[in-house]
């Protein structure tokens, strides 16, 4: 365990000096909620649009910072050695994958608590002091979901293909999770079987004040029994080509 | 006499291998047999390596045993009674019909120093993954102080370095060395590796911006950087110039002076014949010899007899001990030979008077192609070396 925390360490030093990073997990839903948050002046899921959009641009970034630049470091990391480096070492061998998962845990958390920061201080969003902590771990939850998804296509998928793989993986749940607009009709009614929306439908009920469907709970906890599931069969699978 | 009964000890394993090559006897068993020289010494008869049949051992050995094996038997003969470092028994790998690796059977003792020799494609590092966890063989058993691979290089007692082993970016040197040092039970101190890897003069680098060479120091650095008892190095010296391999050669000999067993492959004769003290010659997949640099030497035929002759009598010099190859160019007669002494006494013998008589060494160079090249040619693969190169070493 000490082996695992000092890689996670060094990996959080590293992404600190990532650039690349901050543009797509901080920076773009920021820039987002301050265009949009508050010119829309209806509801969306029942609760007042800027509610709905703050929660949607904070799952965004924690979601796509879980999936994009992990699934790349991993496939990179592969194809230069490293992880094969890792495997010589005293290291235990599921500790690497352990370490991408942890560092996903923490760069998920400045995208959450930055975009709910402006949401209350610009976008004059009041809740109830305990609702703040619900939402931002229900949307840390279903993000980091993605963690899982993220191993699965850095160990498959060459660091060329990553990038197309995980930009249609992208759009895919952020369009039918209702990320970028509210879904509604036949989109909606698929899109509300995904991670995104399952986190987002959450907290704006919490918001609205109805009792959550436990139907949505257990959705992602599905969502992330499959994507571990995926990984850990992918993981194995590549074992001798790592 | 006595010497060859200490080598005995790793010649039985030698025996296991040699007997399975049954064209080695075929070949050159009549003319070794006719040398008579194995029937004296009952030492051979008892230590059951030369009893194996590949023939040449007899007597080339009585050659070399006395140079060879008085610093060998010195060196290894303390450490040679404990349960072996690293042993294979009959591994096999299989890629779909191609066989990597084929029945490979070896010990290695503690404090011992082996190169692992064969050119591109021969299994290498298919033997050195398997080795060290990274792939599972298709078949056979492979052991690690007395444990599996994996659960002995997680107890860190393996340092290893791979050519296909890669380094964490966008971190410095002296982190990263930092870094798997904390991974270790038995951590050495960091600036303790960096001497000895020579690379605390670019430390505060970054890893992603270093030569070949360099990347290639760090990564011996992360083999060295706990106190290990067995180092493996995979071609360590494959992107270094000659300057910077004396000094790799130089500070691993410190290691191994500490009592580490080391393993390295390599396609560099040079290197194994320098420094290691026993080579296992490996071709596509299998073992094929098992001793000294001057035993591997010795075994296809290291010497080249040259002389003039008046008169050539081929049926003659073919008949001749020890003679492994045979080349007439009019009265120059040009014999490859695996006891020089031998081959030119039993000439003399038969009263022949040559002139211009030249003895030279053959490099283990000539050695080493010698014993693959006729490997290649008993199991009918001319360019099978070629054939073997993709898929072999893929990593």
């Amino acid at each position: 365990m000490a082996g695992t925390l000092a890689l996670t360490k060094a990996e959080l030093t590293r992404l600190i000096h990532n650039k690349r990073y901050f543009i797509f997990t901080v920076a773009f839903p920021v820039v987002l909620y301050l265009l949009i948050g508050r010119q829309v002046k209806q509801s969306a899921y029942h609760v007042a649009f800027g509610a709905y959009y703050m929660i949607a641009m904070s799952t965004l970034g924690a979601f796509s910072g879980a999936l994009n630049g992990n699934a790349q470091r991993i496939s990179q990391e592969k194809k230069e050695g490293w992880i094969r480096q890792l495997r010589l070492t005293p290291l235990p061998a599921n500790a690497y994958v352990v370490t991408k998962v942890l560092v996903s845990l923490a760069t998920t958390v400045p995208a959450i608590v930055i975009v709910l920061l402006l949401g209350r201080f610009y976008g004059n969003i009041h809740l109830p002091a305990w609702q703040w902590p619900v939402i931002a771990v229900t949307v840390w939850f279903g993000s980091t979901i993605f963690a899982a998804l993220a191993v699965a296509i850095g160990y498959r998928f060459a660091p060329e293909q990553v990038q197309p793989v995980t930009l249609l993986l992208y759009f895919f749940f952020a369009i039918l999770g209702g990320l970028w607009f509210p879904l509604g009709g036949a989109l909606g009614n698929v899109g509300q079987f995904t991670p995104t929306y399952e986190a987002v439908k959450i907290s704006t009920d919490v918001i609205q004040g109805v009792s959550v469907p436990p139907g949505l709970a257990v959705g992602l906890a599905v969502w992330l029994g499959i994507f571990t599931a995926l990984a850990t069969v992918v993981v194995r699978s590549t074992a001798e080509t790592v | 006499m006595v010497v060859l009964g200490a080598h005995g000890v790793r010649a039985g394993e030698a025996g296991r291998t040699k007997l399975k090559q049954g064209h080695y006897m075929n070949q050159y068993g009549t003319d070794y047999g006719a040398s008579g020289h194995n029937g004296g010494s009952p030492e051979y008869a008892t230590s059951g390596h030369i009893g194996g049949g590949s023939g040449y051992g007899g007597y080339s050995y009585t050659g070399y045993a006395s140079r060879a094996t008085s610093s060998t038997a010195a060196a290894c003969g303390a450490s040679h009674g404990g349960a072996p470092v690293v042993s294979f028994e009959n591994v096999s790998k299989h890629y779909g019909r191609l066989r990597a690796v084929d029945g490979l059977t070896l010990d290695l003792r503690a404090g011992e120093t082996v190169a692992l020799l064969g050119p591109n494609g021969a299994g290498k590092s298919t033997s050195l993954d398997m080795l060290l966890a990274l792939r599972k063989p298709t078949s056979g058993k492979i052991q690690m102080f007395g444990s599996d691979p994996y659960h002995a290089v997680k107890s860190g007692r393996v340092g290893a370095m791979l050519q296909s082993g890669g380094l964490m970016p966008e971190v410095t040197v002296r982190d990263l060395v930092t870094l798997v040092t904390t991974l270790h039970p038995r951590p050495e101190p960091v600036n303790t590796t960096l001497k000895r890897a020579g690379i605390d003069q670019f430390a505060d680098q970054r890893v992603d911006r270093l030569s070949g060479g360099q990347t290639q120091r760090v990564r011996f650095a992360l083999a060295i950087c706990g106190k290990s008892e067995l180092i493996v190095l995979d071609e360590p010296t494959a992107a270094m110039d000659v300057e910077t391999r004396r000094l790799f050669w130089d500070s691993m000999k410190e290691e191994v002076a500490q009592g580490r067993t080391l393993l390295f492959a390599t396609h560099y004769l040079e290197e194994a014949d320098q420094a290691a003290d026993r080579i296992l010659v490996i071709n596509r997949g299998r073992l094929l010899a098992d001793g000294t640099p001057a035993e591997i030497k010795a075994r296809a035929g290291a010497k080249r007899l040259s002389f003039r002759l008046d008169r050539v009598d081929e049926p003659f010099l073919l008949g001749l001990p020890g003679l492994v190859n045979l080349e007439i160019r009019r009265d120059v007669v040009q014999i490859q030979s695996s006891d020089s002494d031998a081959t030119l006494y039993a000439v003399l013998d038969a009263g022949c008077r040559p002139r211009e008589i030249e003895v030279s060494s053959l490099g283990l160079e000539q050695a080493f192609l010698a014993i693959t090249a006729e490997d290649d040619a008993t199991n009918g693969h001319a360019n099978a070396t070629n054939g073997h190169a993709h898929t072999g070493e893929t990593n």
